[in-house]
């Protein structure tokens, strides 16, 4: 409980919350305890991110997109998923044990409860970077000029365009880290 | 093989590749046509991707919304410039979910503020696309529909929608449209299906 405090003081202290919501956290964290389940309050807080669960992409022709990313990051198509419209492409560890999808979508194509696409948004996911495992250099990039792709970046960190232009970045380990940055 | 080879053909006809890496192609392919492995040769195999790395983010403050992702989900941030910042999925020296090998670093987010035409790769202007990711799914620990929306609610998020039984839609300060679901989501069983598709992991 100490620790939870001290971290909403340091949040406080730096701006990341504002009074308000530091006294409904502490608030919040006190009610918590009290019913005996401090660990609760730090789960209050917000959320345990596991992984990217999928990425919704839109675009004018989803068979082109769902044959690319086939076949350029070896994403697989989920049969039963592909009605005509979309289609689900897999990639990573196994479904419901980490495994991550791209749902290629055409326009309209809109899952229940999303809002869908919506043009002129303030914030914009402009690329995705893929890790790729074993990276060697000589292999990746023979392996994106054999696919047709023109490559730019540096050695261990370089981006390719789908066919609709989307900006699509595979990296190594070593290139691409949020603490070696 | 004919397909192959007319696919090819096609490409270097419309520029898309050399005369030179074309005969290399079809050599290669031929050859290896000839000592039986014409499977592998006929289509050349794409790169695994094992998950993903980054997700780039551009928006108006990239501040304001780091400080939301951190709040919400409990990020840190690392590594700030005076123009954008990384916020891992996990702490230094942890793995990915679900991932065994040593070379595949914690997936993250880097919210940026930058023109949208910036260099992809110190290459020229980014393209302009006509595809959008026009939304990310998180995978969080102990899903939960009616506790996550209380979560949403105590740290201050509005307009939280229902995905089904199995996710919840949120907007982050920019408007940008989120997902929240557990583990059972998944390709072959996504939020909408999950209750009659049998799945039940």
């Amino acid at each position: 409980m100490e620790r939870f405090i001290a971290d909403l003081v340091q949040s406080l202290d730096s701006g990341k919350i504002d009074r308000r919501e530091f006294c409904k956290s502490v608030a919040l964290a006190a009610a918590v305890y009290g019913a005996g389940d401090a660990a609760q309050a730090q789960v209050q807080r917000g959320f345990k991110i596991i992984g990217i669960n999928h990425m919704s992409y839109t675009c004018p022709d989803y068979p082109k997109a769902r044959d690319w990313y086939a076949s350029v990051l070896n994403m697989k198509s989920e049969a039963t998923r592909d009605d005509g419209k979309r289609a689900n492409l897999m990639f990573g560890p196994e479904p419901g044990k980490g495994g991550s999808f791209l749902v290629a979508r055409n326009p309209g194509n809109v899952a229940s409860g999303s809002a869908g696409a919506k043009p002129g948004a303030e914030a914009v996911i402009d690329h995705i970077c893929y890790t790729i495992p074993n990276w060697d250099e000589a292999h990746v990039r023979a392996t994106l000029k054999a696919k047709g792709l023109d490559v730019t970046g540096r050695d261990g960190s370089l981006h390719v365009y789908d066919p609709f232009d989307y900006d699509v970045q595979i990296a190594s380990a070593a290139e691409e880290n949020a603490f070696k940055r | 093989m004919e397909g192959f080879v007319a696919k090819h053909v096609h490409d270097y006809q419309n520029g898309k590749i050399s005369r030179r890496w074309l005969i290399e192609v079809l050599t290669l392919a031929a050859t290896t046509a000839y000592a039986e492995k014409s499977a592998s040769a006929a289509e050349p195999s794409g790169l695994d991707a094992a998950l993903v790395n980054h997700v780039s983010y551009t928006c108006p403050d990239y501040r304001r919304a780091a400080d939301w992702y951190s709040t919400v989900f409990n990020l840190d941030q690392v590594g700030a410039t005076a123009r954008d910042v990384a916020l891992p999925f996990g702490k230094k020296g942890e793995k990915p979910y679900g991932v065994s090998a040593d070379d595949v670093p914690l997936t993250h987010i880097i919210c940026r503020t930058r023109p949208l035409d910036s260099a992809a790769g110190g290459g020229p202007r980014r393209r302009k696309p006509t595809a959008v990711i026009d939304h990310i799914a998180f995978t969080v620990a102990d899903f939960d529909r009616e506790r996550a929306k209380a979560q949403f609610a105590a740290v201050g998020v509005k307009n939280v929608r229902d995905g089904g039984p199995f996710s919840v839609y949120v907007n982050d300060p920019f408007g940008y449209e989120l997902q929240i679901s557990g583990l059972g989501v998944t390709a072959i069983c996504g939020a909408e299906a999950r209750a009659t598709c049998g799945d039940n992991r």
